[in-house]
């Protein structure tokens, strides 16, 4: 039963995240435009190119899927609305997400073309620069709620959120995380103007209706990470707690996305300089803060 | 022009009769078509075309794009480039022609139609109804074109001198002989490669590479002789030792992709190809298939009106300014002297040809570096530019300067365009807009803001002189002489020369910037990232149509 | 106590398999990745026998770790789609030695050490995590703390070695050597 309610959730808000996405593009609200869209990628042809690397091909939509799904998995709407409160839940999200590099090398290598591989490799390189900065804000705020439980760590924000409290740890989260959902600015391996749609450029018809909905769903499961771990989760005056899980989730993934629209394709060379030799620093400087902070204050 | 659906529009799946599944299937693909343009989006909005105004989706991809709409007549090259499109997109897929005839490498086009945006709306609800109807037709046919056949051979990945013609193993080291497209034509056939041509090229051995890439092929072969370690270990950092490294120091192999014709960010009929390792250029080369074919060898005696009329629709991109420099060639042949009235309108159009083509370049940069608000708002304001009255341009000036203040505010831009595509005074042959930035800096971003500053120029200079009007040509009567005039398009400076014979142009010699901006682009891209290659060579603002060969 | 059993087993011969694929495949990444879902299996496996943290920490781990392996088998052997069907093994004496030697001792070990009485029960995720940080940070911080900085340092000088002296960059060109 729970199970079933967060799935829906997820798909629910990753259908919103589309419907507010095509709003932003074509200036209508049509709540049925991305169903519809996707009953198109159906009618398709799912052209598969010549001599691919067939296995990769077509897992590395599923896994995509998989994974976002497994990250939400363990990210708590209210209390009582979790799938699976892992006693590791915090880890457990970075251990998901990890996979998402693996899918988009399988992207990249499976259909035997140059744009494909050049966009998953570069995702490797984006990896390089993202990782840090994912796992270590979530380290200092594991040492806020002294637990790396996801309901233990809503919890310790009852009073003061993250966000608040170490705000530096959430802008490099938030940052890391547009760039692990490969969303605008930091879309190397999907460059439309670069690589012709990179990883994305040979799939059609179901694969890459598959993909893009796994595209979506990422994009709330970090969305719902960031709330879990910076926005207080369910904490909220008058609405039901799971009210305010969702509202808080759509209003990051939202943020998210028109981030993107704003902003010009940040260089590689520059992510990778400013994510290590900026971030990094400011991610432990974040954790010493933290513990400064834990240790001071009653 | 009405298509017959079911022998026209490829279908999808063999079907007898398509369930009621199927039909609202094709129905809701009708609903969301998406279009690839050939040559390019920037076609589209130079002729004045709002393509999601009339209900289709702009797809980057072929392999995204249910309809492929090509604008105004191809050049003989880009036929072909056509068709390999074509078979790289899914079915259901149709044809769109827009005022020109149907290129000769595709079946019948589904719907044809002229070259306006009442023309264009009316043909996309032919086009969905063909869809919603024939999706899913009885009986597809393959589409079938020479230039999609390519010759296989066999080759050894370790080996490339080893080449069979059927499978087997190599004599040398026993390796299974790896299938790959055939040299002799591999000229032809990568000239004709859309912009998914690497489908034809591109295996994960990448040692076959090696025989595209001539100045390689001597390190090669010393490089693969069997280097054993002690305990007949074969090293790969042994084997791989002479090949030359690249900037970064590591050693990779190359592999030869292409970058265009049809490429999204990249002005359409420009092919680039580049020589990669990894993600960096080593080296690179740009050709226009677009082009005029020659400068006038087979160029037969034409009525002045008929060649002003030729030359402004070889130049989609810039046709007001070849149109005046045509005229005013002519009119210097014929010993006209100016008319200050005319001149005024006549410059007034080409500074609101001038605003409407660096807005276009303004889109197709938003394209390239992925700045979704860029390019929307450029092409919205330029369709509304393009033929505006002065009246109309006094409301769109606040419009033009929030452009401006915005891009000066957007954080990553600077970023991403500093130091890029650095061409200083000393590199020969720069023209317009690439000239004068040369001497603020000379990089991408020095280029941006030379053309925001233009544009400004430009409105300004509209505001002075009066009603643009078309150029047209005054009556000059049966004279003969030669002419020759300059006229500084958007792009550069271009000079035209000819010579009339009782007021038909006998012949011409054209000179364009872009003739001369297109070979700076192989020293601009060697050595860098590749996104930094494209970006380099985009902020040229390449016109295809005007390289001359 | 039958479905830990089980599903130890399943991840086990997962594991196994996915290890055999390494070797009879020719394509560098196919090799690689199928590494990495191995030690995802192995990963699994711990989460079976109720070590949460260890399990997902390995599943974590080896992701990235064998991801960054397989660019480098791309970029340094040749042949990396396997087309050619290289033999992926060498110097098969020495290694099916190496392997028998080292099977026989991690058996060995496995049956002849002291592992000390069985717990009936597991400790709760959270308690393991919690005792799992006193330990690396009391006891073995020593160990792990040199561990680390050894690490460390050897990624530094090994990157400091492999890059080739900068050139200054002229002309204002934004990188010659990244």
């Amino acid at each position: 039963m729970t199970v079933a309610i967060v799935l829906l959730t997820l798909f629910g808000s990753a259908w919103l995240l589309a419907v507010i996405e095509g709003w932003t593009v074509t200036g209508r609200l049509q709540p049925a435009a991305p169903l519809l869209s996707g009953l198109a990628h159906l009618g398709r042809e799912s052209i598969v190119p010549r001599s691919p690397d067939r296995v990769f091909f077509e897992a590395a939509p599923v896994l995509l899927l998989v994974v976002a799904v497994l990250g939400a998995a363990v990210l708590p709407l209210a209390p009582d609305l979790v799938i699976a409160d892992l006693g590791t839940g915090a880890l457990f999200i970075n251990a998901a997400l990890a996979y998402v590099l693996v899918a988009l090398i399988m992207a990249g290598w499976g259909p035997n073309g140059a744009y494909a591989m050049i966009g998953g490799w570069r995702f490797l390189g984006q990896l390089i620069a993202y990782s840090m900065l994912i796992v270590m804000p979530i380290t200092a705020v594991a040492m806020r709620a002294e637990s790396l439980v996801n309901t233990a760590i809503v919890g310790s924000q009852a009073d003061l959120w993250n966000i608040v409290y170490q705000p530096l740890g959430f802008v490099l989260f938030y940052i890391a995380a547009m760039a692990l959902a490969f969303r605008s600015p930091f879309d190397l391996p999907t460059a439309e103007g670069e690589l012709a749609g990179g990883v994305d450029a040979e799939y059609t018809g179901v694969r890459l209706a598959v993909l893009r909905l796994a595209r979506l769903t990422l994009v709330v499961t970090l969305a719902a990470a960031t709330t879990v771990f910076y926005l207080g989760g369910w904490h909220g005056p008058l609405l039901p707690p799971w009210a305010w899980s969702l509202i808080k989730t759509l209003a990051v993934a939202v943020s998210m996305l028109l981030a993107g629209g704003y902003l010009p394709r940040i260089r590689e060379a520059d992510l990778m300089r400013w994510c290590w030799t900026l971030g990094i620093p400011l991610a432990l400087l974040n954790i010493v803060i933290v513990g400064l902070l834990i240790l001071v204050v009653p | 022009m009405t298509s017959d659906p079911t022998m026209t529009l490829l279908g999808a799946r063999h079907q007898k009769r398509p369930s009621a599944l199927k039909k609202l299937v094709s129905r809701v693909m009708a609903r969301n078509l998406s279009c690839l343009i050939v040559p390019g989006p920037e076609v589209a909005l130079a002729h004045g075309l709002d393509v999601t105004a009339a209900g289709m989706r702009i797809a980057a991809t072929p392999r995204d794009a249910g309809v492929l709409l090509i604008i105004g007549e191809l050049s003989q090259k880009m036929d072909e480039v056509v068709a390999v499109l074509y078979a790289q997109m899914p079915r259901p897929r149709a044809t769109l022609v827009l005022g020109g005839p149907a290129p000769s490498s595709l079946p019948h086009p589904d719907v044809s139609a002229g070259l306006s945006q009442e023309e264009l709306t009316e043909a996309v609800g032919r086009v969905q109804r063909a869809m919603a109807e024939g999706a899913f037709a009885a009986s597809p046919e393959d589409f079938d074109a020479s230039v999609l056949h390519v010759r296989i051979e066999y080759v050894c990945p370790m080996h490339p001198e080893v080449v069979q013609d059927e499978p087997g193993s190599c004599p040398k080291c026993g390796m299974d002989l790896v299938a790959h497209e055939a040299g002799e034509d591999e000229g032809a056939t990568e000239e004709a490669s859309g912009h998914h041509g690497h489908d034809h090229e591109h295996h994960h051995d990448h040692e076959q590479q090696h025989d595209g890439s001539d100045g390689h092929s001597e390190d090669e072969h010393s490089g693969h002789e069997h280097d054993h370690g002690a305990s007949g270990f074969m090293s790969m950092i042994e084997v791989t030792k002479d090949l030359s490294r690249s900037a970064d120091g590591l050693q990779m192999d190359w592999l030869e992709v292409p970058f265009g014709p049809v490429f999204p960010g990249l002005p359409g009929g420009l092919k680039l190809t580049f020589t990669l390792d990894g993600d960096g250029v080593t080296g690179g080369q740009a050709t226009s298939l677009a082009g005029m074919t020659t400068e006038g060898e087979d160029f037969e005696e034409v009525d002045a009106g008929t060649f002003i009329d030729h030359l402004a629709s070889a130049m989609p991109l810039a046709p007001v300014s070849y149109r005046l420099l045509a005229c005013l060639a002519i009119e210097q042949a014929a010993g006209l002297n100016d008319d200050p009235a005319t001149t005024q309108a006549r410059n007034a159009a080409l500074e609101r040809e001038r605003i409407a083509s660096h807005l276009g370049w303004l889109a197709q940069v938003g394209r390239q570096l992925g700045f979704a608000w860029l390019t929307h708002r450029a092409s919205t304001l330029q369709l509304q530019f393009r033929d505006a009255n002065r009246n109309r341009f006094v409301e769109l000036e606040p419009a033009l300067r929030a452009l401006g203040t915005r891009l000066g505010r957007t954080p990553l831009l600077k970023a991403r365009l500093k130091g890029i595509g650095v061409l200083s005074t000393e590199s020969s042959d720069l023209r317009g807009p690439v000239a004068r930035a040369a001497n603020e800096g000379g990089d991408a971003w020095a280029r941006l803001w030379q053309r925001l500053a233009e544009i400004s120029a430009s409105f300004d200079l509209i505001k002075g002189a009066g009603e643009p009007e078309l150029p047209s040509l005054r009556d000059i009567g049966g004279v003969s002489g030669t002419g020759e005039a300059t006229v500084d398009t958007p792009r550069g400076e271009a000079n035209l020369r000819l010579k009339l014979a009782r007021g038909h142009v006998k012949s011409y010699k054209l000179d364009t910037a872009c003739s001369h901006h297109i070979g700076l682009v192989e020293k601009l891209v060697e050595g860098r990232e590749l996104g930094d290659a494209l970006v380099a060579v985009g902020s040229l603002d390449l016109s295809p149509w005007e390289v001359i060969p | 106590m039958g479905a830990q059993a089980f599903f130890l087993a399943v991840f086990g011969l997962a594991a196994i398999g996915f290890g055999v694929a390494v070797f009879r495949t020719s394509s560098m990444v196919r090799s690689a990745l199928a590494l990495l879902f191995s030690q995802t299996a192995v990963g699994c496996m711990f989460l079976v026998m109720q070590t949460e943290f260890l399990g997902v920490l390995q599943i974590m781990m080896m992701a990235t770790e064998m991801s960054i392996m397989a660019i480098f088998m791309v970029m340094f052997m040749m042949d990396p789609g396997g087309l050619g069907g290289m033999d992926m093994t060498h110097q098969k004496r020495f290694s099916i030695g190496a392997g028998v030697v080292a099977a026989g001792a991690a058996i060995a070990v496995a049956l002849l050490a002291d592992w000390g009485p069985v717990t009936v029960q597991a400790p709760a995720a959270a308690m393991q995590t919690r005792e799992l940080g006193h330990e690396l940070l009391g006891r073995s911080m020593l160990i792990f703390e040199t561990a680390g900085v050894t690490i460390l340092t050897a990624m530094i000088a090994a990157t400091a070695v492999a890059i080739p002296v900068q050139r200054l960059a002229d002309n204002g060109d934004k990188e010659v050597s990244e």
